[in-house]
This record gives structure tokens, C-alpha cells and sequence, in this order.
């Protein structure tokens, strides 16, 4: 198919990297190939929670044959973190948690690397464990970071040494007492919610190469390789140029693949073997228990309105089960501070939002960033306080939901947003109104609504750079450094390049694997932002290569730059019709009559762009001029059953429409509502299971449990609207998280209309339903 | 402490003959294990991270991958038989439906292909879908060692979760049932986390035919798995429906009676009140359905 | 036990483990081979002949990012030794397609946006193919059971099992 017209914006072209990956062509970080001199690294991990390291002895595993190098973190100090440096590379004094890696092993096979682990020899103190964040934040729990007041940490993250608590974001605003005092109708709730994993399809892998002269690279499945560069460079005091990361296709992020988790490990391992690549690749079991996860979380919300439904105040204590290492887990809580209130107005709040340390696997940015996991009990306490009022749910919505313009909770202004027309879009398609009939009697069919915002959850300052390259044949390179995960990005950017050079789509080529040697700077692939960030910078590169080719031409014909155009990879002017193709003069450029000289060359474009308006919020009061950089908002409807003699739920229709500011790629949108439905809805049955000595007792796909083919919904119902912002492409902004932020407490929400039952903790479960609607018909005969 | 990357080293043999068999299991004992289709063993090696030095593919024996049936004797399906292959068999689908049935809810297609119906029964887990529908067609098992054959039923075999009567020298070499009688109806159904795919929750097989010679003029038969340390039978269940005239007040009373003979543990898959439940509801349910179908 | 007879048990296991000189027969392609015993056709496929469009995903028969045909039927490589397919045919995601002409249900993939890490493509056109060629015309509930054992993170599977149908309805999996 070829698009030659400008304005493909909006238009569903195909993914620019869907052939490589239905031929098998796609290079995945484990496709690499190396030659013989390659090493394979396994990591010796702890089998405690919580525990002090009296001595390790990695005599025995030297000694095999085969057995390269045994690495420890003995002579290894350094520590990593993105806001709160608090992680080591391998743990030397001490573990904190189930599967911490303690030594790495590199040995000429995987299985004799295998073998090696187990020959080395590790004497632990058992530490007293805990594994739950309200426990965890009291102040005699025993300290999980005894030295938090020595890490550093950005200006906008603040610890409590002495304590387990690594971040305490507050919000106080207005005057909750007195305006609970004058409530009508107050709720209140418990929600707790357990760590859930991000359960990518490629399991972490990385390749790690240090030369003799000190070079470095490193091969990684990685979301942020700059922010991988940048992390693991700072933790072991060497210079950027001398650490590189090269980040192949993706299998499967979703917040699990943004910063480090083993890819230090790594290259650690590679400099105790200079001269040899070490792959480090994790199995499927050790990607359920060695990676970061989603935080767990318990949330004590209240929440009171006036005699009108119109929300009042909001008094809340949110407790992130951060894990061992909080260094991402600490701005999740920030995050989830700043926008504790969920999609609402309301103008009295006080709130604290705080990151735990917890004997748990650390706890990370997964996608929704504290969103999914605040909207759980946010989105249920707001269905009791409407039920108070005998408000009708979506009625309550539309009173409360937030509006652009609106004074939010860290008070600023909202940025353009229209989420009453999503809330309009899936009550329509849901038939919110129409109660329907179950599809046998042996069940029970309810609906349910919940609606969700989230901003990028970032630093003020993140940027994003990228460069247009053109070939000879007018064919054209875009490079950037922000990653395709499956979501789209590098389509986006290809089609952006496109519609500004006025070149076919199918001319342009993504540069990949994402190279830090020679991709331009990306801050990171996280937060929902590419479209627009990368975007802005596409843009911008994509104007800049635009202005010099036509700068050349104008000159070449003598005439105005604003008579001319592109269009299908030709120059034309509007004035004289004039056509001058691209190829080759976008390299060579234009001779001069009677070739008595040259005019222009190679054509090279390059934009940026950071957003550089976010302010700093008031430490107590959580208060200040511009939290974010803007919101995005969504709203889902879900009609399920239960089926009344197993509980087993069936999701019969998800309805889910979200602000997008301005469809880049429709299509694109439609496939990630679809996947973020499902994902959101699997997220509702999914957890991490520990027994009560902080193992994990499920750590395969038989007992973690994921949507399959056989559990989605019949139907998904997507669709968007454009409330476009001042600063996207053409006012686009991401969604890519967004999508599955509120299923979870949708389909709670539906529930409760099927069987009259809250369920304030996840994981449902078909046992957990049943057994809770046992209970429910014995209270009501007795 | 976490499954290995790849398998721990061993030794493949192919086996050439019956004899072949019996001489390196009595020369390798413990050191040796029978290979069928290796999607339980080779899992099961990872989690451990080692295993026997020696796999002897017993798979290519003669008679090993044969199913062979007649109405006078019944069917006969060698242990090295896929699952792919016993569910689509037309005299399974024909004569043996709960086989079928229970076999096409084994994991997924691709380890179908793998999966044999001996090695399943050798594995012996409490949860196996086979072992209910294997239970209700009276399924024997033939295994043979270098003295002979001898024949065990099926609960002989199965002593233990894992666990099988087994002796040192023996190995399972097929599998047998004979024709279920005139008009036998029955279904298999499950309960896992997930609609398709999972370990069985809960597993009933239910066969039911015509029986003139009973009060209640038909004879049930019913399986279950994952809710005590092996499938069972429920025998004194099958002996109440048999001696009351069927009605649904039956069906649930005698569903009742399965459920308090039900022993489930409780782990991180279900609740043992549950799992108890369940087995309840789906007797049930799967009494009604072959009592419809009868009549 | 000792650390010397650690080593020693350890080299003496690996003395005794045998290899095996082999011929699969890959996408139409004879490859003679030197196995070890304890390599599956995973191992084999991305490790020994470079074929790594096969994904390793669990290794344990649960994802279906393995999946490859054996003489036309889908298996999970991850379970299969490769020792034991001496002389079998094996056809894998790079024998799909040649000379850059798509199969309709490839064709159905890029058509309908049925891809999006992609780390699971392969093991869903392999099990996909092998369904369309047993069953040229599957009802949804069909394409379901016969795909359960592929798990996707991304998609949300719908487009996957309308690429099926589509593909299907173009002539099948040739």
C-alpha cells in the first residue's frame, strides 16, 4: 500500500516494523550472535528475605573447570537508583529480599555456569522480614535500610531515615475536618492490592562486552537505554562515552524494561572477564522473582460530598509496598500523590502518599506508574459514595469528574481534557442504562463504569532529541532514542518524519537497535510520552530537514520559500509549478545554471524538545503551580457475568474510550485499548504469591496466571476523543498506559451491580467469588 | 532453589528391544528413567536441577503407539500413545467420548502432541484430567518386566501423589478398557483458574447407561481428581444413585455425598472449602447432564 | 559431599554423556548435526544453526513461543530432545515465507495489526499455520482451544484470532 499524500496524520498506516517481526527477521537482544569467545553469566541469588551476609566463598565454583570469573559485591560499593540511590550491584552486607543476587558466575557454557552456582558458598544471619507496607511504616519496625539517610536523593524525594519509609509525598489543601463536618454522605475504605508482575514474553536478558582499553557495551531488552547508560555509568564512576548501550526490538516492556534491574550485574560480571562478551539471560522463573514489580499497596481512603453529590473532601493514607530497593518506587509514590484524587474535583484534601521498604522484590514502574493501583480503591469508594446518595454511578461521574481549567489537587490548572465525552462514549456503547438479561440462569450479569487520568510521571526536565538523515535515494533515516516496545513508537515517529517531508511513508526507515554510540538522546520510554515528546522532536527535525531542502530550492529557483511544498517526495512550487525530486539532491544538492557551482548538500535535520514549565510542588502541602505537563484521561465500562455455581467471572464487553488529544495512528490506539482491556482485566486476577518466609511460591506460568486466548472479552469496544494540548503534535499526547489503569475496579464495580458484593482486595478469584456469595445468601436467610 | 536453565546432563538411549529395557533398568536402577513424551520429566528435571543419568526411549517399542479396538475386547492403548492422538481417534470418540473429552483439556495443543497417555498415568498427579475418564471406563494398566506381564487396575497403580506401584524392573506398556456397556453416555468437566489451559481445580468424570436390573434403571459412574491423594472412584455414591429412581433431588443428594468424601488440601491454587464445593457443584452438574442425555 | 568429588562427579557426567551425530531436515533444508543428549530442538534451532526466529519464552511448554512444526504438527522445541528427530521434518518461522511472498495468515498479520512486540509472532504463525492446515475453517471457539498454549502480553489476542479467520477465509494456510 502506498500513502503518497501528506496528511498521514490520522491515518492507520501499518506498523513500519511488522515485517521484520512476522518473518522472524526481528533481532531480539538473545538473537545477537557472537562468536566463540562468548560467556554465559548466572547469578547466585539469596534464598532468604531478609538477612545479613557474614561471608561468601567462591573458592569451590573458581575452581571448576570452565569457571571464568566469580563476582561479588565485596570490593563493589557502588549503588544505582534513578531518585533514591539506594540499590547495590550484588548485595555485600546484607539481602533484602528473596532472590537478591549475591554473586555472578561466568563460565564458558550456560551449564557449567549452572553448575558453578551451586558450589558457591554463602553463610547468612537471618534478619527478622516484613512484607507489609502499613507494618513497614511503623516506627518499630525493624529498619530494612538502616543507612537511608546517607543515599542521595533528588530535591523532590524525601526520606525519613530511621524509618522504612523512603518517601512521604503530601498533599494538604483546604480544610478536610471542617468541610467533612458539612458533608452529607461520607465513605470509607480499606483497598489493598498485592505486587503483580509485568510478565514481558522475553524474559531480561543483556550482553555485556569491556574491553582491554576500558570500553564498554552492553547488549540489553531495555525501554531507556540512555537512562541504562546513564544509571549503571554514575553507579560505577566511569564516563558516559565509555559505557554503551545498544537496546535490539523489545519483547514486551511495559515499565518492567525502563531502568536497570540485572543489566549491572552484567557488566560487572563482563570486567572480570575483559576481552569476552558475558550473557546474562534470566529464565523464566527467575524474571518471575528477580525483576521489579508492580508495588503492592494498601489505601485508607474517605471521601465525603455535600447534599448535591458534589465531592467535598478527601482524606487519605496510601501505603506502597516499595520492596527492597525503592529507587523507582519512591516517585510512584510521589506520582500517586500528586494526583491522589483520581479524575475528580475536589477541593479539600489531605493526603499521604508514602513508599515502604518491604522485604518484597523491588518494586517499579509498571504500567500506570501508581495509577491502576490508587484507581482500585478510588474508583470503588467513589461507587459507595454515590450509592450513599442513591446517585446513579455515572451520574456521580459527571457531577464530580474533572474539567479543563479546573483547580486540581496540586493546583494547577487542568490541561485540556474531555473526559464527560468518554464517560458519554461507553455508556452508550455499554447500554449503560439498559439492564441486561443474563445469558443462562445460572448467572448473574452486571455493569460497572470507572474512570481514570494519569500524567507522565517524570523529573521537569526529561527530553527527547532526534535526527533525519536522507540517503541518496531520497529514502529517508529517522533516528531517535526512544524505544519500540510494541506500541508504536517507531511507526509514530516514521510517520511524523513523513507528513512534514511531504515523503512517502514506506520511504522511511526507523534507525534501529537503538544505539547510545549514535541514536540521539531519549530521557526514557515510559510514562505514555513518546508520541509526544519524540513526537515534538521528530517534528521538529523532520521542519528543520524540510526548511533546508526548500531554502536550497527557493534559492536554486528565485523564488519564496512560502510558494513551495513537498509532496510525494517532490518539490513543487504552488507559483511557477516548477518539480525538482528529492532524490539525490537531498545529498548532493543542486548545481547552479551551467553547473558553475553547487548549492546545498546533504541534508541532515535534527529537533528537541524538553517541556520547561514543570515546577516544584511545596513539600508539606504538595501544592504548586505546575505539577505536570498535562493528563490524559480515560473512561471503561465493563458488562460481565458470574456464574453462580463456580464464580467464575466472564467479562462479556469492555467499553473504553480515551482522550488522546489527537490520533497520530488510529489503528495504533485501537491496539493498545484492546491489549491495555485485557491486560486490565487480567491484572485483576493476577499476584504474586509469597509463603511465610518471603518466597515465591508461584513463579511459573502454570501457577501466574495471565489472559489467554481463552479468557478475553466477546467484545471490546474502543474509540477516542481529541481534546488536543498546546505542546503535542498537533496536540497529541500517549495512552499507552492509560488503557488498563481502571479495569480492575470497573469490573469490581460491575460485580457489585451483578451480586451486590465489594471485593476491596485483589486478587478476585473465581474461589474468592464464590465463597463470598455462599456467605452473602447465609447472612440473608439468617 | 529456582528451575535451571536448560536440562541437567544425561545420557539418551533409544531402546532397542523389551529385553534391551529390562537389562539397563536392572543395571542402572535409580540412575535410570523411562522416557515418554518429557513434558512432565523435563520440567520436572528443571525444577530440580538434576535428574537421571541415563533416559531410555522406550517410545518406539513395538506396540507402544498402537490403539487397537474391538467391541469384543475392548480397547488397548500403548503407553507411548499422544494425547493428540487418543482424542481424535474415531473409535475413541465413538466408544470412549471421556477420554477424549478429558484429554483435548490437557494443557494445549502443542503439548498434545508431546504428552502420552502412559506417561500421564505414570506421573501419577493427583490432578491429571486423564485419570477420572481413565476411572470410569475401569481402565487397567498392563506393565511388564522381565518375569511377565501382571495387570493392576488403576487404583493399585496410583499409590500416592507421584507415587505408582511400580516396581524396580517394570514398565507400564499399555494401557486397557473394556467396551463400556450399551448406550454408555458420559462428559468430563473442569474447573480451572483459567476457561482452557490450566491444571484441573476440580475434575469429574461422569459416565452413565442403562441398567434394567437396577431400581433406578441406570448405573453411574464417577471420577475425581485433584481433591485427595489420588483420582478416585466414589463407590458408595455410584451404589445410592443406583438403588433410588433419579430425580434432581437424587442427583444433588448423592453430589453431597461426593463432596464429604472429597479430602482436598488447601495451597495457593484453591481453598479446601472450595475445592469441596466444587466438587459438589459439578457432580451435580455432571449427573444431570448424562441423565438428560439418557433419557 | 567433598568439593574434589563435586568436580569430579560433575566431568565424570560429562564424560559419559554421549552425543549423537543427527539429520533434520529444517524448512525443506538437511542440516547434519552433533547433538548432546539433554539439547532440545530450542536449543538446537537458536544455538547450533543460528535459526533464532524460534523464541524461547519459559521452557517449559507453557507460552508457546517455541513452537515449530514436526512433521507438520505444532510442539513446544523447549520439550523435544533433539536427538530424537533424526531424519524428521522440521519447519520453523524462517520457512514460512520466501523470497519476501507472505503466507495469507502472515499477510492477515500486517493487515490486520495482529503484531506488536512480536515476541511472540512465530510461535503464534507456527501453531496458526498447523490449525489452518487440520482445520481450514475454524469457528473462533476452535481457533481458541487449538492457540491457548500461545500467550500474548500485548494484543489482547483478537486480532490474532481475526487474522486466523481472515486467513482462512483467503484459502487457508498455504
Amino acid at each position: 500500500m502506498t500513502l503518497t499524500e501528506s496528511g498521514l496524520i490520522g491515518k492507520s498506516v501499518p506498523r513500519t516494523d511488522v515485517m521484520d517481526k512476522i518473518t522472524g527477521c526481528a533481532v531480539f537482544v538473545d538473537d545477537v550472535q557472537f562468536g566463540p569467545n562468548l560467556l554465559h553469566g548466572r547469578l547466585v541469588r539469596s534464598p532468604y528475605p531478609h538477612a545479613l551476609i557474614k561471608k561468601i566463598d567462591t573458592s569451590k565454583a573458581e575452581a571448576l573447570p570452565g569457571v571464568k570469573a566469580v563476582v561479588t559485591g565485596k570490593d563493589l560499593t557502588a549503588r544505582l537508583g534513578l531518585y533514591l540511590i539506594d540499590r547495590p550491584i550484588f548485595a555485600y552486607d546484607r539481602v533484602r529480599v528473596y532472590g537478591e543476587p549475591v554473586a555472578g558466575v561466568v563460565a564458558t557454557s550456560e551449564h557449567i555456569a549452572v553448575e558453578a552456582v551451586k558450589l558457591v558458598e554463602v553463610e547468612y544471619e537471618l534478619l527478622p522480614a516484613i512484607y507489609d507496607p502499613v507494618e513497614s511504616a511503623q516506627p518499630d519496625a525493624p529498619l530494612i535500610h538502616p543507612d537511608l539517610g546517607s543515599y542521595s536523593v533528588a530535591n523532590f524525594i524525601f526520606p525519613e531515615p530511621g524509618t522504612n519509609i523512603s518517601e512521604n509525598f503530601k498533599i494538604r489543601k483546604g480544610d478536610v475536618e471542617a468541610a467533612f463536618a458539612d458533608c452529607t454522605a461520607v465513605a470509607e475504605g480499606r483497598f489493598r492490592l498485592p505486587p503483580i508482575e509485568h510478565v514481558p514474553i522475553e524474559t531480561h536478558t543483556s550482553i555485556a562486552l569491556s574491553e582491554r582499553t576500558g570500553q564498554i557495551t552492553l547488549w540489553a531488552s531495555s525501554q531507556s537505554p540512555f537512562a541504562m547508560r546513564d544509571m549503571i555509568a554514575q553507579g560505577l564512576g566511569i564516563s558516559h562515552s565509555k559505557l554503551r548501550v545498544i537496546a535490539p526490538v523489545v519483547g514486551g516492556g511495559f515499565g518492567g524494561k525502563a531502568g536497570v534491574t540485572m543489566e549491572a550485574c552484567a557488566v560487572v560480571m563482563a570486567q572480570a572477564v575483559e576481552g569476552r562478551p558475558v550473557k546474562l539471560r534470566l529464565t523464566r522463573e527467575e524474571e518471575f522473582v528477580g525483576t521489579s514489580t508492580r508495588q503492592s499497596l494498601v489505601s485508607d481512603i474517605k471521601v465525603g460530598c455535600d447534599k448535591d453529590g458534589t465531592l467535598q473532601a478527601m482524606e487519605l493514607t496510601y501505603y506502597f509496598g516499595g520492596g527492597a530497593y525503592n529507587d523507582y518506587g519512591v516517585n510512584i509514590a510521589r506520582a500517586a500523590g500528586y494526583s491522589c484524587t483520581g479524575p475528580y474535583d475536589v477541593p479539600n484534601v489531605k493526603a499521604d502518599s508514602l513508599c515502604v521498604y518491604t522485604n518484597t522484590p523491588v518494586g517499579s514502574a509498571m504500567r500506570g506508574f501508581g495509577m491502576p493501583e490508587i484507581h482500585w480503591g478510588l474508583e470503588q469508594i467513589m461507587d459507595r459514595l454515590a450509592e450513599e446518595m442513591g446517585m446513579d454511578p455515572v451520574e456521580f461521574r459527571y457531577l464530580n469528574c474533572v474539567r479543563t481549567d479546573d483547580e486540581i489537587v496540586s493546583g494547577m490548572k487542568m490541561t485540556p481534557i474531555d473526559l464527560e465525552a468518554c464517560i458519554d462514549k461507553v455508556t452508550k456503547a455499554i447500554k449503560w442504562d439498559k439492564k441486561e438479561e443474563p445469558t443462562a440462569p445460572n448467572k448473574k450479569r452486571g455493569k460497572g463504569i470507572a474512570i481514570m487520568w494519569k500524567a507522565p510521571a517524570m523529573p521537569p526536565n526529561p527530553g527527547s532529541a532526534a535526527v533525519v538523515r536522507f540517503n541518496e535515494d531520497a529514502t529517508l533515516q529517522v533516528e531517535v532514542g526512544g524505544q519500540e516496545i510494541g506500541q508504536g513508537a517507531f511507526t509514530v515517529a516514521a510517520q511524523i518524519a513523513a507528513d512534514v517531508l511531504g515523503v512517502p511513508y514506506e520511504n522511511v526507515t526507523v534507525s534501529t537497535p537503538l544505539d547510545t554510540k549514535y541514536s540521539p538522546y531519549e530521557w526514557q520510554t515510559v510514562a505514555s510520552r513518546l508520541t509526544w515528546s519524540m513526537g515534538n522532536a521528530v517534528k521538529a527535525a523532520a521542519e528543520d530537514a524540510r526548511f533546508q531542502i526548500l531554502e536550497t530550492v527557493a534559492d536554486a529557483w528565485d523564488e519564496d520559500i512560502e510558494d513551495l511544498t513537498i509532496k510525494d517526495g517532490i518539490v513543487i512550487s504552488f507559483k511557477s509549478e516548477r518539480e525538482q525530486p528529492l532524490d539525490k539532491m537531498v545529498v548532493y544538492g543542486m548545481p547552479n545554471d551551467d553547473f558553475e557551482g553547487w548549492k546545498g548538500g546533504p541534508v541532515v535535520g535534527r529537533g528537541r524538545f524538553m517541556p520547561t514549565y514543570v515546577t516544584n510542588l511545596d513539600p508539606e502541602t504538595g501544592q504548586g503551580t505546575r505539577a505536570v505537563v498535562h493528563y490524559t484521561v480515560g473512561a471503561q465500562a465493563v458488562d460481565l457475568e458470574v456464574d453462580l455455581e463456580t464464580g467464575q467471572l466472564e467479562v462479556l464487553n469492555i467499553a473504553s474510550v480515551y482522550d488522546v488529544g489527537r490520533a497520530i495512528n488510529p489503528d495504533l490506539i485501537m491496539t493498545q485499548i484492546e491489549g491495555g482491556a485485557v491486560h486490565g482485566m487480567s491484572s485483576a486476577y493476577e499476584a504474586m504469591k509469597f509463603n511465610e518466609d518471603g518466597v515465591v511460591i508461584n513463579p511459573s506460568f502454570v501457577d501466574y496466571r495471565i489472559s489467554t486466548f481463552a479468557d478475553i472479552p466477546r467484545k471490546i469496544h474502543g474509540d477516542y476523543v481529541e481534546t488536543p494540548i498546546d505542546d503535542g503534535p498537533w496536540g497529541a499526547r500517549g495512552v499507552g498506559e492509560h488503557v488498563m489503569v481502571q479495569t480492575a475496579p470497573a469490573i469490581a464495580n460491575a460485580l457489585y451491580d451483578a451480586v451486590g458484593i465489594r471485593f476491596s482486595d485483589l486478587p478476585l478469584s473465581a474461589d474468592k467469588i464464590y465463597m463470598a456469595l455462599e456467605e452473602k445468601d447465609k447472612t440473608q436467610k439468617d | 532453589m529456582l528451575a535451571r536453565p536448560g536440562l541437567p546432563d544425561f545420557e539418551y538411549i533409544k531402546a532397542e528391544t523389551f529385553q534391551d529395557v529390562f537389562d539397563r533398568m536392572k543395571e542402572k536402577g535409580d540412575d535410570l528413567k523411562l522416557l515418554m513424551g518429557g513434558t512432565d520429566l523435563f520440567v520436572q528435571m528443571r525444577d530440580r536441577g538434576e535428574g537421571p543419568s541415563f533416559l531410555l526411549d522406550v517410545k518406539g517399542l513395538p506396540g507402544m503407539q498402537e490403539i487397537s479396538f474391538d467391541k469384543k475386547n475392548g480397547l488397548i492403548v500403548g503407553a507411548a500413545v499422544t494425547l493428540n492422538s487418543l482424542s481424535s481417534h474415531p473409535n475413541l470418540v465413538k466408544y470412549f467420548n471421556v477420554l477424549c473429552e478429558a484429554a483435548d483439556t490437557v494443557g494445549n495443543y502443542q503439548l498434545r502432541n508431546l504428552a502420552t497417555l502412559g506417561g500421564n498415568i505414570c506421573n501419577a498427579s493427583p490432578s491429571a484430567d486423564m485419570s477420572p475418564a481413565a476411572l470410569i471406563y475401569d481402565g487397567k494398566v498392563i506393565v511388564e518386566s522381565s518375569s511377565g506381564e501382571r495387570e493392576l487396575s488403576l487404583d493399585q497403580f496410583w499409590i500416592g501423589p507421584g507415587k505408582t506401584a511400580l516396581k524396580n524392573d517394570e514398565f507400564l506398556k499399555r494401557i486397557q478398557f473394556p467396551t463400556p456397556p450399551e448406550k454408555a453416555v458420559g462428559c468430563y468437566l473442569k474447573l480451572g483458574r483459567s476457561k482452557m489451559g490450566d491444571l484441573a481445580i476440580v475434575g469429574v468424570a461422569v459416565l452413565a447407561f442403562p441398567d434394567s436390573t437396577l431400581p433406578a434403571g441406570i448405573q453411574f459412574r464417577i471420577g475425581i481428581n485433584s481433591t485427595a491423594p489420588i483420582a478416585y472412584r466414589v463407590p458408595s455414591v455410584e451404589e445410592f444413585l443406583s438403588q433410588n429412581p433419579i430425580s434432581d433431588e437424587i442427583l444433588y443428594k448423592a453430589a453431597e455425598m461426593a463432596m464429604d468424601i472429597s479430602a482436598p488440601i488447601e495451597d495457593q491454587r484453591a481453598t479446601a472449602i472450595y475445592q469441596k464445593k466444587m466438587v459438589r457443584n459439578l457432580v451435580y452438574k455432571g449427573l444431570k447432564e448424562v441423565w438428560e442425555r439418557l433419557k | 559431599m567433598g568439593e574434589i568429588e563435586i568436580i569430579l562427579l560433575t566431568n565424570k557426567k560429562r564424560k559419559t554423556m554421549a552425543k549423537h551425530t543427527i539429520t533434520l531436515i529444517i524448512n525443506g533444508q538437511s542440516e547434519e548435526l552433533v547433538v548432546p543428549s539433554n539439547m532440545t530442538l530450542l536449543h538446537t534451532l537458536r544455538d547450533q544453526l543460528g535459526l533464532t526466529g524460534t523464541k524461547n519464552g519459559c521452557e517449559a511448554g507453557e507460552c508457546g513461543a517455541c513452537t515449530v512444526l514436526i512433521d507438520g504438527e505444532p510442539v513446544n522445541s523447549c520439550l523435544v530432545l533433539s536427538v530424537e528427530l533424526d531424519g524428521r521434518e522440521i519447519t520453523t518461522i524462517e520457512g514460512l515465507s520466501s523470497n519476501g511472498k507472505l503466507t495469507p495468515l502472515q499477510q492477515a498479520f500486517v493487515d490486520l495489526n495482529a503484531v506488536q512486540c512480536g515476541y511472540c509472532t512465530p510461535g503464534m504463525l507456527m501453531a496458526g499455520t498447523a490449525l489452518l492446515r487440520r482445520n481450514p475453517k475454524p469457528t473462533e471457539e476452535e481457533i481458541q482451544k487449538a492457540m491457548v498454549g500461545n500467550l500474548c502480553r500485548c494484543t489482547g489476542y483478537q486480532r490474532i484470532i481475526d487474522a486466523i479467520m481472515e486467513a482462512s477465509r483467503q484459502g487457508g494456510a498455504q
